[in-house]
């Protein structure tokens, strides 16, 4: 098991970098071209979601991410204390709906669901975050 | 990210260069407003040089799609796009909502 673990300020200048990682990473791990830009994906909109919705873009203030992976699968966790969020308050998007129709944003945690073979949020008494999303290379 | 821009009679091609994600969406929102104020209604945005789209990439296709078609009786056509991109178009279905292009001239003849 490898395993990297990284304090990011909350500034999203970092989200190329993290990319890169998170590429680096699914590579590691034995993920093809696709799987390896659905980790991109899976990680940018997470780790953008704690950056403006969690900690407000405040530079100050900062987030763990631990990316870990072994033959065949990565796991990526995200810790953050920032605001409350009930993830099963957001509302699933229509990817069948009309431009007209469709509301402004809401896709970023649709695309981590479809993405991940695995997504977990739970918070802990002291109100820390944790975003636990796993990948398995399909042997389809 | 990198903006550039051709005018070809009333359509603005908008050629974008990096990653399209929630650090750069707002410049590029910024540039193609700009010019709906100056009534420019008829855009082309070619992402052949765009290796990654995130939601805040596709928030700013969305909005000014929607408003171009509305309000000024145009339209933002998207050309060229990468296939780890269009993935992401296809995975939100809005493959099926936009008018997507193999490339910029295409894109740039339908609409006259
Ligand atoms: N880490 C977080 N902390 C606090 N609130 C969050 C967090 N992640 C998501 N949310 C809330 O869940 C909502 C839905 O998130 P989602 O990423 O699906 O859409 P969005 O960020 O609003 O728009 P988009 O990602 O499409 O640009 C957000 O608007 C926000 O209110
Ligand atoms: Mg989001």
């Amino acid at each position: 098991m490898q395993r990297l673990s990284f304090d990011f300020p909350a500034d999203t200048r970092i989200l190329a970098k993290i990319g890169n990682l998170a590429a680096d990473a699914g590579r590691n791990a034995g993920f093809n071209d696709v799987g390896i830009g659905d980790i991109q994906l899976a990680i940018d909109e997470a780790c953008t979601n704690t950056i403006i919705h969690g900690l407000k873009k405040d530079p100050s203030r900062t987030f763990q991410l631990i990316i870990q992976w072994k033959t065949d699968e990565i796991e990526i966790l995200i810790h953050e204390k920032g605001e409350p969020f009930d993830p099963s308050a957001t509302r699933i998007p229509d990817p069948e709906a009309s431009l007209e129709d469709r509301p402004v944003g809401g896709l970023g945690i649709y695309f981590v669901r479809e993405l991940m073979d695995k997504v977990e949020y739970r918070t802990d008494e002291e109100g820390i975050k944790t975003l636990r999303m796993v990948k398995r290379v399909s042997k389809s | 990210m990198n903006i550039t821009e051709n005018v070809q009679g009333n359509v603005h091609q908008v050629y974008l260069e990096g990653r399209f994600d929630a650090d750069t969406a707002d410049k590029v929102e910024e540039f193609i407003r700009k010019k709906i104020k100056k009534k420019i209604s008829h855009f082309v945005l070619d992402m052949e040089n765009v290796s990654f789209i995130a939601s805040a990439g596709l928030r700013v296709v969305i909005v000014l799609a929607k408003e171009l078609r509305g309000e000024h009786k145009g339209d933002l056509y998207v050309a060229a796009l990468q296939p780890s991109v269009y993935r992401v178009f296809e995975i939100s279905g809005l493959n099926n909502v936009l008018s997507i292009f193999d490339d910029t001239e295409t894109a740039t003849q339908s609409f006259n």
